[in-house]
């Protein structure tokens, strides 16, 4: 059992000119969790994400996973090591096929001899097998966030992070997908690091919850501390509600 | 009139799969590193001196010559990636074009300096001469360069969309952060995709070799071509790249044959303007 995290953010901080979207941020994932980032529109939770999977580089702070400091490294060293994601606005590759799409993320652990076993395994955990010949940009919302599910997946990721995964879905969609990540922490291991602005799946999901506001962590804790939390309930409502709340 | 016109299709078609050719090389680096080659019709001409320089010195077919300039163009184009364009990338786009014209002239500066202003050319061997159907004339080297280029075409075709390097491509000319969030090395697959492009203007230069002569400027006609031709096709179609450089082929060879052989690219270039003005995505492109 690994006591250290495995993902650990210190101080990070990323600006974009004069606009700091992530200001010393520091937050830690352990192993196994599922831990949600949650948080206003334009709080900076995606420019955290970029920070950390590489995409961005910060102007201060450090990203630690699995005990190595991959800040500053180049995002394919970083899936390497076993980090992959999602996105929030959905990135599939518009021109291949879904079964191509999985493949790339597959290269990432396997070669060409054996890459086919772990795409047939991914599409099928991911309920695509019925579209796998189809292309991405035919396909609707819902079908799209399983294809990058799918993607991430076929890395082999340790960690994956989550961007808005359920943003669009209808109920139903949404519950399938939330068993569907139960099921991967449970069986698979894999540690989630979740941004999500659908409460139902951030209750229902995570065990542990970091509030981002303006750039700044503001509060992390369990959902139920969360929700009753003044500094959140202000974030998202103002500072009226907490002051109705409190009479 | 209508023998003329036959014979001016015939000789169009053939140098048109060798412009498809020619035209696929830009048309990976532009399609997958969306970076502009200015030089590209440069390299073609490099190509041919280097195919010259091997032909003559271990007196090798025109043609057989790609076998050792491929390689050393496949070497030029990964230096060249990793020298210039890499630099370029997160720059500016005016410095990228700033960056590959500059390659152009140092080319051809260079290639002047080496082999003088006065055009080579090889002497043709085993695909020399003619192929009599009726009352029409094929000249053997074209034809074979023909059929070379749409065999490679095709060759280019199932290595992007069935190998890992070739998906690799793709992924990253969809979309270049997602795919190395997903552990595709970018630095390596543009290297590749350039060295690739380099590589096949080795081969078209090796074909051209065995029925044209090369000189420094040559490559200023090349360039052109390849840009009227992937202009007319569009992005990402590969069977379009032919049927382009077919029409580019035939327009220029009908030019010579009815019009003038001094104004051989005016046509070419009426219809690289019409395609940009009525349809600047191509006949065949997808964006």
């Amino acid at each position: 059992m690994d006591v250290e995290p495995i993902l650990k953010v210190t101080n990070l901080t990323k600006k974009f000119g004069n606009l700091v979207a992530v200001n010393r941020a520091s937050l830690e994932v352990n192993r196994g969790e599922i831990v949600g980032l949650i948080g206003p529109n334009g709080a900076g939770k995606t420019t955290l994400f970029n920070a950390i999977s590489g995409l961005y580089r910060p102007e201060e702070g450090t990203v630690f996973f699995k005990g190595m400091n991959v800040t500053n490294w180049l995002p394919h060293k970083i899936c390497k090591l076993g980090m992959s994601r999602t996105f929030q606005v959905t990135r599939a590759f518009t021109h291949m096929t879904v079964e191509d799409t999985v493949r790339v993320g597959a290269y990432n652990r396997f070669n060409e001899k054996n890459v086919q076993d772990k795409v047939d395994q991914v599409i099928k955990v991911c309920d695509l097998v019925d579209i796998r010949k189809r292309v991405c940009e035919d396909l609707g919302l819902a079908s799209l966030r399983k294809v990058e599910l799918a993607r991430a997946l076929a890395t082999e990721p340790e960690m994956l992070l989550l961007d808005e995964a359920g943003a669009g879905l209808n109920a139903t969609e949404l519950a399938v997908f939330m068993d569907l990540i139960k099921k991967l922490n449970q069986e698979s291991q894999i540690t989630f690091c979740v941004v999500e602005h659908v409460m139902q799946m951030v209750m229902g999901l995570c065990q542990r919850i970091v509030v981002l506001d303006s750039g700044e962590i503001i509060a992390a804790g369990t959902p139920n501390e969360i929700s009753n939390n003044a500094r959140v309930i202000e974030a998202y409502l103002g500072k009226r509600a907490v002051h109705a709340r409190n009479q | 009139m209508f023998e003329t016109a036959t014979q001016g299709i015939i000789t169009g078609i053939l140098m048109g799969a060798i412009y498809a050719l020619i035209a696929l090389g830009l048309s990976i680096v532009f399609g997958i590193m969306n970076v502009t080659n200015f030089a590209h019709g440069d390299f073609v001409m490099l190509s041919m001196y280097l195919s010259f320089a091997v032909g003559s010195a271990l007196a090798w077919d025109a043609v057989a010559t790609p076998l050792i300039t491929a390689p050393l163009m496949f070497l030029f184009g990964i230096i060249t990636y990793y020298l210039l364009i890499d630099r370029t990338l997160r720059q500016m786009y005016v410095v990228q074009l700033a960056v590959t014209v500059g390659l152009q002239i140092l080319m051809r500066s260079a290639a002047l300096i080496i082999w003088q202003a006065q055009p080579r050319a090889l002497q043709y061997s085993f695909i020399q001469g003619n192929i009599q159907i009726g009352d029409f004339q094929i000249l053997t080297s074209r034809l074979f360069s023909a059929v070379v280029s749409l065999i490679f075409i095709a060759g280019m075709a199932y290595f992007l969309s069935k190998t890992w390097a070739g998906r690799a491509m793709r992924a990253a000319s969809d979309d270049l952060g997602a795919a190395s969030l997903m552990g595709v090395n970018y630095h390596k697959t543009y290297a590749l995709t350039f060295a690739i492009g380099s590589s096949i203007t080795a081969l078209a230069g090796g074909l051209v070799m065995s029925f044209q002569q090369t000189d420094p400027v040559g490559g200023i006609r090349f360039g052109l071509l390849s840009w009227a031709v992937l202009a007319l096709a569009g992005l990402g179609s590969l069977p379009g790249l032919i049927v382009a450089g077919i029409i580019v082929g035939v327009v220029e060879s009908l030019t010579v044959s009815f019009f003038d052989p001094r104004s051989r690219l005016l046509g070419v270039y009426a219809i690289f303007i019409l395609v940009l003005w009525l349809r600047p995505r191509g006949l065949f492109g997808r964006r």
